[in-house]
């Protein structure tokens, strides 16, 4: 008898699972639309992949001319402002969804990620993101913003962003902008609608 | 005794008279040498800059302008002319700067073609420095101004290397308006000359310039990453263009300080 029950529990949690699943799946682009119509799917809290979202906005580049333009996604929150930090980073690599352009060269890989309790975020890339980038003055001051603009905006806690290679300063990305001091957002190379 | 006395007042006529020498000579060269501009290709060496589609390279446009701008200068202004580098060679952020502050530079002007991601950016512009952080930037200014008058008195010997680190960093800080002027003179001949889009002056902390104690810009002259552009870039008589805009841009910019 506690075996048919266990078993009926344990069908029941795998056809939520699924559920949840293919809603996921399928529902991405409305939900960036209308976040608050979202119906939330009907899975205990003792299932462990019901998580909800929150919508941020990454800065893209438009290359014609050199302005960062804002597109909104969804992403799990998360009570950690560093692991809402690392999504907001992850998304930036992977790319705009609306033909803008990803100022980190696809190849970059989010090394490790800190912020300082005065709220300084410490955001170490792997080589990639010196050795894949073009270089250009305007390359990496969209490289430079995309971060830390992107970041500040979307996360309150987190103020200015240093930006490390393999975990040490970097003099420049090539050749150019200074990274030997934390960046405060500049919200000015936003496009101006 | 008396030859002692002697001996005293002939060595200390000696110090003296060197001491007259010296500073004579460094009034005479102040007034007779000729003031410097200090030109800084970008990149050089294992530094390539920025490449382009046809395989051009930021570092040798820079150096091509360079030489163009050089010869302008000195053969109708009364400036002497002195490069951060004259071939392809590595030359440290840091060496840029020094080089031109150990020459007493006047002027500083750094050469750069520009590039993005992609191939549709173009365009040319003049960049002076930002202090970013400003907060960070006001608090070191005043300590800077609170300390480099008594810097011997009141800091201990260890410290001195710290406080001249941050004085040198922060050299630009002292002349960001002049670099802006500078600029503007500068981007309105590129305009004029070039014909590119007119991407105006901004302001960016670029590592070049922070440490230039004068008026110091640094120029983007067009996209090497854009595959037209850089077909102009690579053209001997567009780089000569470049050259002359800069060259009536500086000029403009002396007469107004003189
Ligand atoms: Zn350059």
């Amino acid at each position: 008898m506690d075996r048919t029950k266990a078993i009926l529990f344990f069908v029941l949690v795998f056809l939520l699972v699924v559920l949840a699943f293919i809603f996921f799946k399928n529902s991405g682009s409305e939900r960036i639309k209308k976040p608050g119509e979202i119906p939330q799917p009907a899975v205990s809290t003792q299932a462990p992949i019901e998580k909800s979202t929150r919508k941020v906005t990454l800065f893209f580049l438009r290359e014609e001319d050199s302005r960062l333009v804002p597109e909104e996604r969804n992403i799990v929150s998360d009570p950690s402002t560093v692991r809402e930090a690392e999504e907001v980073i992850a998304e930036l690599i992977r790319g705009s969804q609306t033909g803008l352009v990803s100022s980190l060269p696809a190849e970059t890989k989010l090394v490790q990620l800190f912020i300082t309790k005065e709220g300084v975020a410490y955001v170490d890339f792997s080589k990639d993101l010196v050795d894949k980038h073009p270089s250009g003055s305007a390359a990496e001051i969209s490289t430079v913003y995309s971060i830390v603009n992107s970041l500040a905006y979307n996360l309150k806690p987190i103020k200015k962003v240093f930006i490390l290679i393999e975990g040490e300063e970097r003099e420049t990305l090539g050749g150019h902008i200074s990274l030997d001091h934390p960046f405060l957002p500049d919200y000015s190379l936003i496009v101006k609608e | 005794m008396p030859k002692r006395t002697g001996r005293i007042l002939c060595g200390s006529g000696l110090v003296l008279l060197a001491l007259v020498l010296a500073l004579s000579a460094a009034g005479v060269s102040g007034s007779k040498e000729l003031k410097t501009i200090v030109i800084d290709p970008g990149h050089g060496g294992m530094d390539l800059g920025a490449k382009g589609k046809f395989g051009t390279l930021e570092k040798n446009i820079t150096l091509a302008v360079s030489f163009k701008l050089k010869a302008l200068i000195e053969r109708n202004l009364p400036y002497r002319v002195v490069l951060t580098r004259d071939k392809d060679i590595d030359v440290s952020m840091e060496n840029r700067s020094a080089i031109a502050n150990n020459n007493d530079a006047v002027l500083f002007i750094s050469i750069h073609t520009n590039g993005s991601f992609r191939k549709m950016a173009q365009g040319s512009e003049t960049f002076f420095l930002s202090l970013n952080a400003p907060d960070e930037e006001t608090r070191k200014l005043a300590y800077m101004e609170n300390t480099s008058s008594e810097l011997e008195k009141q800091i201990e010997d260890k410290n001195k290397d710290e406080v001249k680190m941050i004085l040198w960093d922060m050299a630009q800080s002292a002349y960001i308006k002049q670099s802006s002027q500078l600029a503007e003179e500068i981007q309105k001949e590129l305009n004029i000359f070039l014909g590119t889009e007119n991407r105006g002056i901004k302001q960016a902390p670029f590592k070049v310039l922070k440490g230039v104690a004068c008026p110091a810009i640094l120029v983007e002259v067009a996209f090497i990453s854009n595959p037209e552009e850089e077909q102009k870039l690579i053209k001997d008589d567009f780089q000569r263009k470049v050259a002359e805009a800069i060259y009536q841009g500086l000029k403009k910019y002396t007469k107004l300080f003189s």
